[in-house]
Parts: structure tokens; sequence; C-alpha cells
């Protein structure tokens, strides 16, 4: 298996406008929030990318994408039908391949020499299957992800076999099938919006008979039944944009993260000693 | 290797099924010490929980009934009183150790045996509690609520289909849609012997088995046609408060404040409230976090909005063993969990994962409430009929290594192939009762593996199975034989008191006057007189409908004054349920609360400016106004709304007219009532006030200071005969003290006590009064004489004995108080000073919520004001027994009695429950050889026998009260408990009064009135001498359908033992058998009673006609 392109979903309705989002990133640039996912596919050695939008969008988000060696197309949604419909708009682009999968609105920051996408696209080209990058989550944050049920492959710290998939699960639902032996109590596999993904997807997607709305979550618990697919633990952290504070949350990460982590850490440490009541 | 731990070891079912009575019947002391010093050791030490609770079940059953029996005459023994303060602290273990080293240094004692009973009783019953709390809370999908401690932890967001009208929508004027729950009730064909129980299902869950239907309801009559009885509505509001309305119960209550939700007494809406939180609205784990209600429910619902939940249940009323209150809760929960998307579907039925989970939710939320119920009560929410089961926990369930089986059972559809609606004849017979006792009993007869409980079980299995075969192959006779059977055969054998006189003589009736045509009875839930089936042939199911309404009417009528009834009796339709609960979404011009919920908050909207109103509020009351213009089952709306803007004066409240008037009639003493008032007030008289100096020396008696009838030896053949010759010759009468209700009987309920038929004696249901009448015509027989058998009465119980038509003469009370609203301060120190057993974990939370509620009832409603807020029955009190004796000279009946038989001497006293107390030759010899002019029974204490007790105060020998005790240790000192039986000379006691037999025999002369005045004058001061008792006592509040408030209220006692004080009453104390001592005082002890043989020695007592 070799993953040659990927696919950027960045359609949402309430996400439309974060990949624009500027940030300064872990080499002390200012990018769109775009541009660094950018990065981190072609990192991962994809050579042609594709991102959903809105249509009517193509031009901002071409323009956001940066100066990118690769080949970058934007495919419109024509109309909102959900995430998972989203992705099957790029099927002509992917073909019969596997391919390398963002949401536009994360941002990761590894914590080895490797990007959080290289290492998902090495796990996947060495077991040649689908697999989905995940981070154990606490419970509160589960209205927000996607997450998973499975057990650990053997001998193997950071693989686990998905045999459930559930999109932004009740506690409780989540504590009945979402069960993965050896996880910290009231935490979950969720979701850290990076997949590498087989063409069977499509297939799940377009005969999905939801007529409304369609969710890549619901075709991803039936490609559990399909066909192998794992569950990676990424070594890094992803930075959800779309939730309160993520933003920021986001900037620090890498900024703290990249070469200017001394000079952000002491504005921090004088914009926290100029608190109102401090001395 | 012990006996009895080989057979809790055993792995063969048949010796591991072997009674412990098959071990101990007989053994030495010695043996049966060392028993138990073998299952103590065992219990420590063993691994598996039930192992542990059948040692600590088998360790009581041999305090409780085969070491009294060994130790016989080896006297009276001390209690350590700091085994008793861990006890009531629910320090169990501790307190076991405390005994047993006790027992250790001064040897075994039938006393330190009942305290060991009951330690390993409670030990066992709370680790069983115990680990069905563990289960319920290591269930999966329950977990999480335990872990959530800030509103920012809490992941359930509102479903976005609540929120339709959310924004521009609930400013336009829109309302929220309304999702409502409609749930079915449960009734059970058969429990299999109460295996559904949690603790029976999961020591033996192959024996758990019930079979149970979903059933609509309707009462007959009243209802046009049979719907789900339950239904629980939510809707968002634009507040950010949770509010809670109960339609039945009449309360509603806006919450902000996050600890209030978890104050289950508040009000009436525990129910709701329970809930809420065991549906993860507001998780349990968030308890005491001091997070804000607001912010919660930001997260879950958003910013600015709240939560409605309202309640409804259709007027059924309570106590109809079809588990309405279970049922409701589960609705509640159902609609609160598919609202926040923790069911797939928002509306239409359950699926099956989801069904469970609610169930599981209910049990937890029962708890958190404080309450129970059994494993099968939340049927309602499955579709018609199915087998419940028990589950053998295998690995990967949490109940794995603790206990055999699993909390929860599995529920599997039985096809129904009869048509029971067209043979069943629901009802409610009326009666109301705690059924709690009996699953205690049910728990230990079974853990014990009794024999005879344990082959009824399995017999109960079998009509179970009887029932299976039947139901499925449409079979209704069938059926019904094998219902009968189980009410008459298992059911009877396990528990006794799972039936009563009501719903036999109901059986008789039915079937005389409906022959072959009847085919059976049915018991529903837990026991019987109040939800009860009774099955005929279809075509006569119209006309027994209206004949069982007839009958049970009568029948109540007869039996009102001997039975608890809470209401009326009701005949009800049904209709089996296929659906299960069930959801609609009702939005736009549908989106309207029940009727009831608007007569209730209407009035109090009609008070708010409309301007003050919210949006959707303006809204919703639009679409209300419209529906009742538009859909005739509102139609009645308008009256509705007038009666309750402007109430009528209805039932449960006294007219103080004819409160005064009765008052006057019974000779209320106006004077003296406002003296009370006057010294509660000021604090002169009260609770604490009650106790002796706390100078006075309280020791126990020394063995000279009493005469010792107890320890099993024959009586001295010269006092027998000197007894029985006094009774021959027409010396003697017995009086029975039958002023009372029976308040600890029936919990507050209120009956005559002497006329409740309490037990089955010699074949028939016999009552308190008839066991004592029975024994009088014994002992009357066996003298060749004689003996009038008195019984005291009060205005409260009076006339019904006298219609009674017993073969007694009646001696009228001539004293009456008026209850008052208690002062704050008693009770606090009732509540708080006094020590008390304190209860598991939550229900404690429950009690101390309901008694922060009653001291602000007290403080508002006015402390020290009279107590009319009742029938005018729970208004008045009794003064206390020592007024019973001043009566019998007040009302002429002593005067009478002298007169036909001049040669009359002695009486023997003693209480309506002392069952065991009969006109004893031996004793009576002994009193009459003694000359004192009082001798009173006493009997080896017991732990359970609080409440005073013989003594030496200050070194003169007297009984003293419990409530007069200055510290409640020095009880602990005392060997001996009052019976308040007692042997009186009655020439010795009328000089104590100033009066002499001629005296009283002049009183029916022409100086009547004269010795009238001087009987006046002779009472008026020994009263004076008397203590006065400030007491608390429980009183029941009937209202709405079936349901019941208790109140604490203040009363006045002066008691008979307190004649002891007087140095010029000279007294011999006289230690009987406890069988002849001991009063049954609650519906618990009975079951002992039975079992260690007091019933069969009162039996051999009496004459039985």
């Amino acid at each position: 298996m070799k993953i040659k392109r990927a696919v950027i979903t960045a359609a949402g309705r309430d996400q439309q406008e974060l990949p624009l989002q500027r940030l300064v990133d872990r080499d002390g640039v200012a990018k769109s929030a775009l541009e660094i996912i950018v990065e981190e596919a072609v990192a991962a050695g994809a050579h042609e990318i594709a991102v959903v939008v809105r249509p009517g969008d193509e031009a901002l988000f071409g323009a956001a994408a940066g100066k990118s060696p690769t080949r970058l197309e934007l495919i419109p949604q024509p109309e909102p039908l959900g995430y998972g419909h989203a992705v099957c708009c790029a099927h002509r682009f992917v073909g019969d391949e596997p391919f390398l999968h963002f949401v536009g609105d994360h941002l990761y920051v590894s914590d080895s020499s490797l990007r959080c996408a290289q290492q998902l696209v090495a796990v996947a080209e060495a077991e040649e299957c689908a697999v989905s990058a995940v981070q154990p989550t606490r419970e509160n944050m589960l209205p927000y992800f996607g997450a998973i049920g499975g057990r650990r492959v053997a001998h193997s710290r950071n693989l686990y076999d998905i045999d459930t998939v559930l999109e932004k699960p009740t506690p409780t639902q989540a504590e009945q099938e979402l069960i993965v032996p050896g996880l910290r109590a009231g935490h979950y596999l969720c979701f850290f919006g990076m997949h590498v993904l087989t063409p069977t997807v499509f297939e799940l997607l377009e005969n999905g008979g939801d007529a409304g709305r369609r969710q890549l979550s619901s075709a991803l618990g039936k490609l559990a039944g399909r066909e192998r697919y794992l569950a990676f633990e990424t070594q890094g952290n992803r930075y959800n944009l779309g939730v309160p504070y993520g933003l920021l949350t986001a900037q620090f990460a890498l900024a703290l993260a990249g070469k200017d982590r001394a000079d952000v850490l002491s504005q921090l440490v004088e914009l926290l000693a100029r608190q109102p009541g401090s001395s | 290797m012990s006996t009895l731990v080989a057979i809790i070891a055993a792995t063969d079912p048949a010796e591991r099924n072997r009674s412990i009575e098959s071990v101990c019947q007989g053994a030495s002391p010695e043996t049966l010490l060392a028993e138990c010093a073998a299952l103590e050791a065992f219990r420590r030490e063993s691994p598996s929980l039930y192992e542990r609770v059948r040692a600590l079940f088998f360790l009581s059953c041999i305090h409780r009934y085969h070491l009294p029996t060994a130790l016989v005459g080896r006297g009276a023994a001390l209690i350590p009183h700091a085994g008793y303060e861990l006890l009531l602290n629910r320090r169990f273990e501790e307190a076991i150790e405390a005994f047993l080293q006790h027992q250790a240094d001064h040897g075994p004692s039938d006393a330190l045996s009942s305290a060991l009973a009951v330690s390993y009783r409670e030990l066992g019953l709370q680790t069983l509690a115990n680990q069905v709390r563990r289960s319920v809370r290591s269930l999966r999908g329950n977990q999480w609520m335990f872990r959530v401690g800030h509103p920012a932890d809490h992941s359930l967001r509102i479903r976005p289909e609540l929120l339709a009208s959310r924004g521009t929508a609930a400013e336009q004027g829109k309302t929220f849609p309304v999702l409502r729950e409609s749930t079915p009730v449960r009734m059970d064909l058969s429990h299999a012997g109460w295996s559904d129980i949690f603790f029976l299902g999961m020591d033996h869950p192959e024996g758990a088995r019930v079979l149970n239907v979903s059933i609509d309801l309707g009462v007959h009559g009243r209802d046009a046609a049979p719907k789900p009885p339950v239904e629980a509505y939510l809707r968002v509001i634009d507040t950010p408060v949770l509010r809670l309305t109960s339609v039945d119960l009449g309360a509603s209550a806006e919450i902000s404040d996050l600890g209030e939700v978890f104050d289950f007494a508040r009000d009436h809406l525990g129910l709701l409230k329970a809930a809420v939180i065991a549906a993860g609205i507001v998780p349990p784990g968030i308890e005491g976090s001091g997070a804000s209600l607001a912010d919660l429910l930001a997260r879950v619902v958003g910013p600015g909005l709240g939560l409605e939940l309202v309640s409804s249940v259709n007027n059924i009323p309570k106590g109809s063993r079809l588990a309405v209150s279970t049922n409701l809760l589960a609705a509640l929960i159902a609609v609160c969990m598919r609202a926040t998307g923790q069911a797939r579907s928002l509306t239409g039925p359950l699926e099956e994962a989801e069904r469970r989970l609610v169930a599981a939710r209910a049990i937890l939320g029962e708890w958190l409430g404080g309450s129970g119920g059994g494993w099968q009560d939340s049927g309602g929410i499955w579709p018609a009929a199915k087998l419940i089961r028990g589950v053998v926990a295998t690995e990967g369930d949490p109940e794995f290594g603790a206990s055999r089986g699993r909390l929860l059972p599995r529920h599997d559809p039985v096809p129904l192939g009869a048509s029971l609606q067209d043979s069943l004849v629901l009802v409610h017979g009326g009666m109301a009762q705690n059924v709690g006792p009996i699953l205690e009993m049910v728990t230990e007869k079974y853990l014990l593996r009794s024999a005879a409980e344990w082959n009824a079980r399995v017999e109960a299995g079998e009509v179970l199975d009887e029932i299976i075969s039947a139901v499925e192959a449409g079979d209704v006779p069938r059926i019904s034989a094998a219902t009968t059977r189980n009410f008459f055969g298992p059911i009877q054998t396990i528990i006794p008191w799972a039936t009563n006189i009501y719903t036999e003589t109901l059986i008789d009736r039915v079937r005389e006057r409906f022959g072959s045509r009847f085919w059976g009875f049915w018991m529903l839930g837990g026991m019987s007189g109040g939800g009860m089936g009774f099955i005929v042939a279809p075509e006569v199911k119209a006309e027994a409908q209206a004949a069982l309404a007839e009958i049970m009417a009568d029948t109540k009528r007869k039996l009102q004054h001997a039975l608890p009834f809470a209401m009326e009796p009701v005949v009800y339709d049904f209709a089996v349920n296929t659906h299960g609960t069930w959801c609609d979404l009702l939005d736009g011009s549908q989106a309207i609360m029940p009727a009831g919920y608007y007569v209730l908050t209407i009035p109090q909207l009609l008070k708010t400016d409309r301007r003050e109103l919210s949006p959707s509020r303006r809204a919703e009351l639009d679409s209300f106004g419209e529906a009742c213009r538009t859909k005739p089952e509102l139609s009645g709306m308008i009256h509705s709304l007038f009666d309750r803007l402007f109430p009528r004066e209805v039932g449960g409240r006294t007219n103080l007219g004819e409160l005064r008037a009765t008052l006057a009639e019974l000779g209320f003493d106006e004077v003296q009532h406002e003296q009370i008032r006057s010294d509660l007030h000021s604090g002169r008289i009260g609770l604490a006030q009650n106790r002796l100096p706390a100078s006075s020396v309280i020791e126990d008696v020394q063995n000279q200071d009493v005469t010792g009838f107890d320890r099993g030896a024959v009586p001295d053949e010269t006092m027998r005969r000197l007894g029985m010759e006094a009774i021959g010759r027409g010396e003697a009468a017995v009086v029975t003290l039958a002023a009372g209700i029976g308040s600890r009987w029936t919990q507050g309920a209120g009956v005559v006590k002497a006329l409740h038929p309490f037990c089955r004696i010699a074949g028939r249901h016999r009552s308190f009064l008839d066991v004592h009448l029975a024994k009088t015509q014994r002992i009357a027989r066996l003298a060749g004489g004689d003996v009038p058998h008195i019984v005291t009465t009060s205005h409260l119980t009076h006339r019904q004995i006298a219609e009674a038509g017993l073969p007694v003469i009646l001696s009228p009370g001539r004293a009456v108080g008026l209850r008052m609203i208690p002062m704050a301060r008693d009770l606090r120190f009732a509540w708080e000073e006094l020590s008390h057993q304190v209860l598991d974990e939550q229900k404690q939370k429950v009690r101390d919520s309901i008694h922060a509620a009653l001291i602000n009832w007290a403080e508002t409603s006015g402390e020290g004001n009279d107590y009319t807020d009742n029938i005018s029955q729970q208004c008045l009190h009794p003064v206390g027994h020592w007024y019973e004796i001043p009566n019998m000279l007040r009302n002429g009946v002593l005067a009478r009695l002298l007169t036909e038989r001049p040669q009359l001497r002695w009486l023997l006293l003693h209480n309506i429950d002392t069952v065991g107390a009969d006109l004893d030759p031996a004793l009576l010899g002994c009193h009459i050889s003694g000359g004192s002019a009082l001798s009173f029974e006493v009997i080896p204490r017991r732990i359970e026998d609080r409440g005073g007790g013989l003594a030496r105060v200050n070194g003169r020998v007297r009984l003293v009260e419990g409530l007069a005790m200055p510290r409640e240790e020095d009880e602990f000192r005392l060997r001996y408990y009052n019976t308040l039986s007692t042997w009186i000379d009655i020439d010795q006691l009328l000089k104590v009064f100033g009066l002499s037999r001629a005296d009283m025999l002049a009183s029916v002369g022409p100086r009547a009135g004269e010795i009238a005045a001087r009987i006046d004058a002779g009472i008026r001061a020994v009263a004076a001498k008397m203590p006065t008792y400030v007491t608390l006592k429980d009183v029941k509040k009937r209202w709405g359908q079936g349901q019941e408030d208790i109140f604490p209220v203040a009363q006045f006692e002066k008691l008979w033992g307190d004649m002891t004080a007087l140095p010029e009453v000279s007294c011999r104390f006289l230690v009987v058998p406890r069988q002849r001592g001991q009063q049954l005082k609650d519906i618990a002890q009975l079951d002992g009673w039975l079992r260690d043989g007091s019933a069969a020695a009162v039996e051999a007592l009496g004459d039985w006609t």
C-alpha cells in the first residue's frame, strides 16, 4: 500500500472559516491553518491534495492553501449533505486507491521526530489496511468527537482492532459499546481527525441508504465489519479549532513546541504576572 | 469441621440446601457455641460474599432461636451499652466484637444472644444491600455518572429536536416541543415466592423467575377506557431552572440550586428528582460539589435554558401492587434519557438494550430515593407478557466472583394465548400495608434454607411453570387454579402474613356469589389486601366487577376499624399493553402538558403580570386555551380551575366546631390543656424535661428485689392452688387496656388494635381481644368460676369495641387530650440528642431531609398550637394508661363490679399487645400471699426491649420509663424490662386514692354525688404526684389517592408504671418468662414470634371456639 493522495474536508457549516485562520507555526512563520494541514499531508508523502469546500469558496481556500509543491484540487460540495457526503465528493479525485484524510478544523503537534500524519501513514503502509488515528480522550469531550471500541492488537503498544465506531456518543453509549481494555476509566479512543481510508469507504458511504445527511462514522463502523480496520494511538496531540478557545489553544501548542518556545513562555509569564489584583 | 460450615461450603446441592434446624434442634449450649465460633471464623475468612452472608444468617438464627432455648434457666443478664451504640450507628462488625468480648468475659446469656442475633442479621442484610449497590454503580452505562464532579465534565447534550423553538422561535411566541413518555404498569402472575428480591436473584438466579404482564389501566366507572396509566413529560424551558411537577401529588417546584435536587424529602417531588439524577442529567457524582445548576443546565440544554419534567399517573391509587411508582420512575428516566440522546430513538418504543439500561437506572433511582423494589418492577417498559429470569454471573460481569447471579435479569417474551381481560377482575382492596418487613423475612428464610419455606419455594417454582404453560395454552381456568393454589399454598407457607381476614372474606363472598363461575384468586405483589385479582367465567365478568365493588365496600365497612385501610376499594378496567413504554414528540399546538398540570399551575400564573411571563409561557397558555375550546377531554377544565382557585373545605381537616363539641363530651380539661401549652412554650415541660434529675442514682435491682418465675421451674403448687381457688370463688377479674389504635403496628394508620386480627390461631384469624378472651375462658373453665373481663377504651376505640359484641365489660375513658404541633426544640431533641438506629447511607439522607422539613413545618405552623389539620380521630389522644384504673373508679364500672360480685378482690391489668398474659393461678397465688397492693410482672431484658425497666432509683426499687432515664446508657444497667402486666389488690389500691370498698358500693346509691366528688379529689391528689411526660406521636394525614404524610405531634401522658414510685404503694416484682411478658408492637415481630414457639404457647393457653 502506498499513500499518494490526501483529502481535506472544509465544507462544514460551522467550520468553513476555521481553516482560513492565520496562526504562527512551529518555525515562527505566519500561515493559515489550511496551509499547516497541507504541509502535514505533504510531509506524509501525499503528492496530490484535494480540499472539499462549499461552492464559491474555491478561490479563498486556494489562496489560503499556500504555495505547495503538490497538485492541489478544490472540490465543491454542491449541497450540505453531511461529512460523509463531503468525503464522497473526493471519490473521483482519489480513484480506487487508499488515501489520507484530514478534517479541516484540526491541527496536530507531534511528540516525536515524525509528524503525526507520517506516523499514521507509516502504520497504514506497514499493516496494509485502513487506519484511523486516535487519542485517549476524557469522556467530557465525547460530544465533540467520533470514538471507537476495540481490542489492542497483540504485541502492539498503540494499535487497536476496531469493532465499533460511534459519532459523538453519549457517555452511556460509550461505556456500554466502546469498551477498550487497558484504557483509563472515563477515557475513550476518540478520532484524531486524521485517517488512512480504503476505497471501500466510498462504497459504504454511497450505498449507506441514508436519504439525508451521510455520516462518515457510521460508514467507518461498517468498514470494521468488512475489512481489517485499525486505530493507531498517535504520538502527538490534536487541537480542535472549533471548540471554545480552540484556536488559542492550538496556537499555544504550536508556539510552545516550536523555536519561539522561550519567548512565548516568558510573554505568558509576564501576562500572568499582570493579572488584575496582582502586584 | 463444624457441621454448619460444612453445609455452607458444600458443593453438593443436597448438602448445601440442608436447613439449620436439622443441625441445631435440641443441641446443647456448648455445641451451639462451638458452631457459632466456627461460623464466626469462617465468615471472616471466606472470600465468597454469599458464604459470608449465609454464615451471618446462620449465626443470627442460632442466637435468635436456638441459644435462648438452650440457655433457659440461666437468668437475666446485661447487654453492654457500648455495643448497642455501635449497633445503632451501623458499625456492625465492631458491635459484634463488643458483644463477643462481653460473652467471653461474662458467659453467654439470652440478653447477649438477642444483641448478637440483631447484629449478625443487620450485617447480613447490609452486606447484601451493598452488593446490589455496587452492582448498580458498576453496571456499564451507569459508571460515568459517578465520575462527573463539575459541569465541565458533563458530556450529555439535549437533542436538537427539543430545541426547535430556540432563539427566534421562542421570541416569536412558539413553545418548545414536549416529549411524552407513556408507560404501562406491570402485574405479576407469579413471583415464584418473592424470588424477585434482588438478593435472592443474586444468590440463587436459577430460582428467580417471574411472569409479568404490562397493562393499561383505568378505574372502572370513572375512566372511559384503559390507557397507559403512567406518563412523563419533558420539555426545554427558557429559564435556567429545573421545573418539576407531580400532577397527582399536586406538587410543583422550580429548582435553581443543585443541592435541592438531592433533597428528596423536601417536598413530594422526590421521585422526579431521583429520575433527573439517575438519568444522568444531574449526575450523582456532582452531589455536594457546590457547582451551579444553571451552569450545568447551560452545558446540557443551552445558556439561559432549563428543563421541565412533569409526572402523571392518571389517579391510580398508591399501593396498587402494580409497581406504579417504579414504572413512573422508569418512564421519567426513559424520557430524560431520550431527551439527552441516551436512547437511539427519540420517539416510539425503546430497544432491548435501552430498556435494560432504564431498568438498571430505575434501580439506581430507587436506591437514591431510599426505597427499593423488586427487579421485575420496571416490567412495564417491556411489552405484553414476559418471563423475567435471574442470570448466572459469568466472567466479565461486575458481579462475577461476588455473587452467583447478575443484578439485572433477562426478559423473554411469552405468548399470551389467553384473553385475561375477559375473565380477570382487577381490584384495589383499599388496604395500606408496608411490604418491607415481608421482603426481609423472605430473604432470611431462603438464606437459612428453612425446610418448610424452601420446599414451598420449590413448589412456587412449579406453580410458575404451570402458569406459563396455561398462559401459552390460553387456558384461563388452569391459570386460575394455579394462582389460587399459589396463594393458599406456598405463599402462605413462606409468609403467613401475606393473607388477612379481609382478603379471605372477599374470596369467600365472591365464591358464594358466583359458585363454579368463580375460577380463582390471584394475589398481586408482596401481600394481599391492596392490588388483587379475581378470575371469573367471561360471561359474568361485568357482573363480577359490579359485585366486587359492592362486596369490597361492604366488607371494608365491617372491618375498617380492625384493619388499616388507606382508601375506598376500587375496581379497575385493564388491557394488555403490547408496546411497552412509548414516546411521542408533541409539537406546535399539540405541545401542551396534561390537563392536571394547568389546574395546578394556572392559579399561580394568574397572579403574575402577563408581561412578566416568558414568551413561551404566554404562547403555551394560548395553546392550552385553544385546546380547552376544541378538545372534548378538556371540557371540564373551567370547573377544575375554579375549584382550584376557590377551594372548598373538604375532608382531611377537622371541623373545629365539631371538634370542640367532641372534646366537651369526652371530658376535655381546657384549663389543664392551656397549662400544658404554656408549660411547653416556656420550656417547663418537654422531651428533655421528662428525665429524672441527672443526680439520680440508677442501679440494677438485687436478686432479692424480685421473685423469679422465669427459670423454667415448676411453680409452687401451693401458690397455684391458692390462685386457682381464688379464681374459682370469683375473686379475680382481668382488665385489658385497649384505648390505643396501634400506631406503631400500622405505622400511624390507626386501627382499633384490640380488634385487629393479627394472626391465625387454631385455624382462624384472631384479634388481640379474641386471644385474651380465649385465655380468660380457659382459666375460668379450669377454675370452675366466672371471670369478668374488663376492657378499657377511649374515644378512639369505645364504639367499635362495643359494636363487636364481645362478652366483655367496657370501661370508657374519661380523659382526653388535644394534640399540639410540637416544639421544634423537642423535635431536635428527639432526632438529634437521642440515639437512633442510623439507616443505610441513602435512607439516612432521606430521613435527615424529612426531619428538616418537619422542623420547618412545626415552626411555620406555630409551635404549641392545637393540631387540627387532620381528621378529629388523629387530633385527639388518650392521655396515658395511668388514667385507666382511675377511669374505672369514675365511670362506675368498678362500683358495678363490686356490687354484683362482692367477692372480687384481685385484678390482672395488662396491655392489649401482651398476648401471653393470662390469669395464671400461680402468679395470682404469689400476689395474694405477698400481700402487696401491686405486683408488677417483669421479663429478662433483650436488646429490643427499649423504654425503661426495673431499677433501684436512689435506693428505691421501682419501674422507670425510658423517657425518664437521665442518661440513655442507664437503661443498659437494668436486667429487667417492664411488661406493664400488674396484679392489683383492689382494696389496697382504693386506699391509695383515699377510698374504700364501701365508698365504691355507695357510689351507685343516694350518696353518688358526694362519693363522685371524693373519687375526683382522690384521683387528682394521686395524679398530682405522677409525672407528666411530653411525647411525640406520629400521625398519618391521608390525602389524594391513598397518599399519606406522617407528622410528629406532641401529646402528654401519665404512665401506670410510675405508681411504683409512690412510697404509699407497696409493690412486688415478679420475673415471668418472656413468652408471657413480651408485647407485640410491630408487624416485623410476628415471624419470630411464630417461629420461636411463642405463638404455640399462646395457643395452648386459650379455649378457642
